[in-house]
């Protein structure tokens, strides 16, 4: 298994290290799964929705055998979309990844980050992680379009679990 | 002079190389043909649809030649985007169809994927019997 590991250190590293991850043993990263059905007439990350402690490790692994994915943050600096990531957080962009391969950040700065699959953003495959507590974040309104940039196809907008729901489970799966 | 003229232009007719049609029943495919797994990133083999081949000028649409593990084409593929289909001013005219007879023909929906990033219809031609697609099927 091929795994790229990048690591954002964004701020509040003391923070990070004192922090207790949620949803995993410490030290262990937190899994999204980008799965999708037999002729991918479907696709999705699973979880669509989660809620971690600032310095948790998010791991996304591509269990798709017939498609490639990509975790993509909603920021300017990728492909000039708008930001729905907390201000002062770093965006990431895995690229495309094949069958079993993965790559992982670790998030630091607390609110709401929203990010995408490139080639499936137009079949609604996005994914919310709130970190810590949502805050004032530009991604604060589940159907809102943040400024900047190429708007979001409205069943990607449409597809973002509420920030009260992820509050409230922790851990939400649309499949 | 004409009739010279005509003479003349029926020789150098016959005498050109006729132009071989592109060679497509065994992958590699000959012509304009790229392996799809080489020009994006995606799976070399799709499951269901197998190996494929496309000419990049013919991108979205294709057609897009599907060969099984042994390099046998099994089906002629077209991506046709949901947004174009949907579309009253979009059509897809003289698509090719190099891969001879079809047996049958299957029609659904897909999310998209490296090369076709949006929704489409994959139109699938199969020039092997209904049995004969377990030929492309996950190991």
């Amino acid at each position: 298994m091929i795994s790229r590991r990048y690591i954002l250190r964004i701020g509040g590293g003391l923070l990070a290290g004192l922090a207790r991850p949620r949803l995993s043993l410490a030290g262990e990263p937190v899994e999204i799964r980008m799965q999708g059905n037999t002729d991918s007439s479907h696709v999705w990350f699973d979880p669509i929705g989660l809620r971690v402690e600032p310095g948790q490790t998010i791991r996304w692994i591509n269990l798709d055998p017939g498609n490639s994915h990509t975790a993509t943050a909603y920021h300017p600096k990728n492909f000039e979309r708008p930001q729905r990531i907390p201000e002062g957080a770093e965006p990431w962009d895995s690229d495309y990844l094949l069958p079993n391969e993965s790559f992982s950040v670790t998030l630091t700065v607390e609110g709401v980050y929203d990010f995408y699959c490139v080639p499936h953003e137009h079949a609604g495959m996005v994914g919310r992680i709130i970190v810590g507590q949502p805050g004032r974040s530009p991604a604060a309104s589940v159907s809102a379009q943040a400024a900047g940039g190429e708007p979001l196809p409205e069943i990607a907008l449409q597809a973002f679990p509420s920030i009260d729901e992820i509050m409230r489970r922790g851990v939400v799966r649309r499949t | 002079m004409r009739i010279a003229f005509t003479t003349l232009a029926l020789a150098a007719a016959f005498s050109l190389p006729a132009l071989a049609a592109d060679q497509v029943e065994k992958a590699p495919p000959t012509g304009a043909y790229k392996k799809v797994s080489e020009l994006v990133k995606i799976p070399d083999f799709l499951p269901g649809l197998g190996q494929l081949y496309v000419d990049p000028k013919t991108l979205p649409a294709g057609p897009f030649l599907a060969y099984d593990r042994d390099g046998r084409l099994v089906s002629t593929v077209y991506m046709l985007p949901i947004e174009d289909l949907s579309n009253k001013d979009k059509r897809f005219d003289d698509l090719a169809a190099p891969g001879g007879k079809v047996d049958h023909v299957d029609v659904y929906f897909n999310a998209g994927h490296p090369g076709v990033e949006k929704p489409h219809a994959h139109v699938v031609l199969w020039h092997v019997p209904k049995a004969d697609e377990q030929r492309v099927a996950a190991k």
